[in-house]
């Protein structure tokens, strides 16, 4: 190997190289100048149930753990979701709680392009089913005779189950939502609406905070 | 179509390693060392990391990155190795698929490497995600929203893991935790799955030679203090930034599934790495087209062992032999076999290799081959690899060599070359492949200890060895072949004419005698 072919080759090594470095910084422009309206949220959705008191005869023929004084059979809520920017609806969405049988949390995650500028936003989530399903519990006859005496339970665990089942009830995100806010969309700029579980409403993030 | 792109890979590739072997040597060639380099590349990827991570902060990602950085003695330059290492690495693992893909080198007894290559390859991808990751800047950030996106297109997870990334709280100490496990676990399943890739080979090759080990960390060493990395800015969920640095080698689909949902980006991503793993299913050769494995005829085999050691495959195993004096016999595996036929080159009485390739069938064929009225005596002996020098065998013609192909000099038995001198060759010259690129990976060396160093099935010692040459040539290094044929053909026509030479007969000795009549 003579000296030219030497040289070509530590001078091609030398490229390679830098050329390396060079598309390992490639510059990507994958945003564009759009602002984007974020919606995200996790929240347990409502139970549709029908619940009825179960008799002491039932209650003794099952196993003392799994002993629960109101039976309830039904499905979870399903919510529509609209969002509008300056009148103009630009998403519409069914949103159902998570898992096969839709009995988890439900999950919102939605990036919304929008041209920068000022706007009116007005994004709304209600509860398909017409049954108030939170009222249909409470106006339930055999969940209002849950102070009933049973002599297959005592008392402290049937004060519990009916903690839990309030709890499940406060926890459930409400039969209705609605958000309406004048925004100001920079460009590149992410405004992320999301659910205050304490506040039980939808709140604006825009990350000045 | 398949078989169609892979003679046009084969032929880019015989260019580019012709050029690449005019500038570096055969030796130095990096396109023959694309795979050791890699193995080079991934232990400088370790002695960088264990570095880096020293400093390394789960609760102040991009911070602790930022901070290291910053300082020009011990962070900048090492981490900038621990990148541009690990873009090599994906470059050079793209050449060796690519190298293995053209020759053929992907099917039959070779899936296993071919699959656990592409295992390995994707494995070096996503290291290389969670290695990005965890500096947590924009591209990052970038990598792992597509990432949770297409993650969350499985049902495996009861929240969406994109939605650590919303913005609506800080993302947790515990996801840079996970990624660090990750991107430290990854390259440990690396070595299991390398072990896997190489398990079916002898002797394997693990590092290039250490001029070219060296050179290689020299370059990215240097490229790494020259050109030292720029942070890109934090993370910030509220802030699109208007250009993320991207790497190439790890964010080459990132174009293209941004556009699509996480589940259609998961089915290309995936459809992608399948199609990979099962090319060998669409190029592997038909039952016609097949070369078939070695067979042992087992009343010439004496036990000896030798072609189990030169198998290349370890193909061939030394088993117990039942009612013959010999204890053992050869047995080859035809699972593990590729039909190199370098075990018919290193049984000195003839009696294994793939059918028609056999030693004897090679002297049957060198008879022919004399016997044929174009022969003249005193002429040259181009013996050319069917891999490599076959290609220009025209062009040696012209020059006035008779050419005669092998499948691959490691299955070219020395008797062979020993009836074309006795037959009336003035001289043999031997074009092999260069060493490292030999398709059946030690074909030339084998050749060159059996002709010159006396390794079982050596060329005999009444053999004249001036009047044998091996040379390697490249596929694509015609004027190199004429070039080595002309300087062999002078110093062959200062010796003395040679005479036919029938007292020996070759055949004779080989003849077939059952081991167990032998005294």
């Amino acid at each position: 190997m003579t000296g030219v072919p030497r040289a070509v080759g530590v001078l091609l090594a030398i490229a390679a190289t830098v050329g390396l470095s060079r598309a390992s910084s490639t510059p990507f422009s994958p945003h564009g100048e759009q602002a984007v309206l974020r919606l995200a949220w996790t929240a347990r959705p409502e139970r549709i149930e029908d619940c009825r008191q179960r008799s002491d005869e039932e209650l003794q023929k099952l196993p003392a753990h799994m002993r629960q004084s109101i039976a309830c059979a039904g499905t979870t809520a399903t919510y529509r979701l609209e969002v509008r920017w300056n009148d103009e609806v630009i998403l519409q969405q069914s949103v159902r709680g998570g898992g096969l049988r839709h009995d988890r949390p439900l999950y919102l995650f939605r990036d919304i392009r929008l041209p920068p500028g000022d706007g009116t936003i007005v994004v709304q989530f209600a509860r398909v089913e017409s049954v108030p399903a939170s009222t249909h519990r409470e106006n339930s006859s055999d969940e209002r005779d849950e102070g009933r005496q049973s002599m297959a339970m005592n008392d402290a665990r049937r004060r519990r189950e009916l903690e839990e089942r309030t709890r499940g009830r406060e926890e459930a995100i409400p039969p209705s939502l609605s958000l309406e806010r004048r925004l100001h969309l920079a460009s590149r700029k992410v405004v992320l609406v999301t659910y205050d579980a304490e506040r039980r409403d939808l709140v604006v993030i825009d990350g000045s905070h | 179509m398949l078989r169609t792109i892979e003679r046009l890979a084969l032929r880019l590739l015989a260019v580019t390693d012709a050029a690449a072997n005019r500038l570096y040597s055969a030796r130095l060639n990096p396109l023959y060392q694309s795979g050791t380099i890699v193995v080079v590349l991934y232990l400088s990827l370790v002695a960088t990391g264990l570095w880096l991570i020293l400093f390394y902060r789960v609760g102040a990602p991009w911070e602790s990155v930022a901070r290291l950085t910053a300082n020009p003695w011990i962070g900048t330059w090492v981490r900038a190795l621990h990148r541009y290492a690990s873009d090599a690495a994906v470059v050079a693992t793209l050449v060796h698929a690519f190298r293995m893909f053209a020759q053929g080198r992907s099917w039959g007894a070779r899936a296993l490497a071919w699959v656990s290559g592409g295992l390995l390859a994707f494995l070096l991808l996503l290291c290389g995600w969670t290695g990005y990751v965890l500096v947590w800047d924009t591209f990052g950030e970038r990598l792992a929203i597509e990432g949770a996106r297409m993650f969350d297109a499985l049902p495996f997870l009861s929240e969406p893991l994109a939605r650590t990334f919303t913005g609506e709280r800080p993302v947790p100490s515990v996801f840079f935790f996970v990624t660090l496990f990750a991107h430290i676990g990854i390259p440990l399943g690396m070595g299991v799955v390398f072990w896997l890739h190489i398990k079916r080979l002898e002797r394997p090759v693990l590092l290039p030679p250490r001029a070219l080990a060296w050179a290689s960390i020299a370059c990215l060493t240097a490229v790494s203090i020259a050109s030292p990395l720029v942070m890109a800015p934090r993370a910030n969920a509220f802030a699109l930034p208007e250009v993320i640095p991207s790497d190439v080698f790890f964010a080459f689909w990132m174009p293209v599934t941004g556009r699509l949902s996480g589940g259609t980006a998961l089915a290309l991503l995936t459809a992608g790495v399948i199609a990979f793993l099962v090319l060998p299913a669409f190029t592997k050769r038909g039952a016609d087209d097949k070369p078939l494995p070695s067979v042992v005829d087992e009343d010439i085999c004496t036990g000896c062992f030798q072609c189990s050691r030169d198998c290349p495959y370890g193909a061939i195993q030394m088993i117990e032999r039942a009612n013959r004096r010999s204890l053992l016999v050869a047995h080859v595996d035809p699972d593990l076999c590729v039909s190199c036929g370098i075990c018919a080159g290193s049984c000195a009485p003839m009696g294994v290799g793939p059918p028609g390739r056999t030693g004897r069938d090679q002297l049957a064929q060198i008879q022919t081959f004399l016997a044929s009225p174009a022969r003249r005596p005193g002429e040259i002996v181009a013996v050319c690899c069917a891999h490599g020098a076959a290609a220009y065998r025209s062009a040696l013609a012209a020059e006035g060599a008779a050419t005669y192909a092998t499948d691959c000099a490691g299955n070219l038995h020395t008797s062979s070359i020993e009836m074309l001198l006795r037959g009336g060759a003035g001289g043999v010259l031997v074009l092999t492949c260069p060493p490292r690129d030999c398709w059946n990976r030690e074909g030339p060396k084998w050749l060159t200890e059996r002709v010159y160093h006396d390794r079982e099935a050596e060329l005999q010692a009444r053999v004249d060895r001036a009047r044998v040459r091996i040379v390697p040539v490249a596929a694509g290094e015609c004027r190199e072949a004429v070039l080595a044929f002309r300087e062999f053909l002078a110093d062959v026509s200062r010796l003395a004419l040679p005479m036919r030479d029938r007292s020996v007969a070759i055949e004779a000795e080989c003849e077939r005698t059952p081991v167990g009549d032998r005294a």
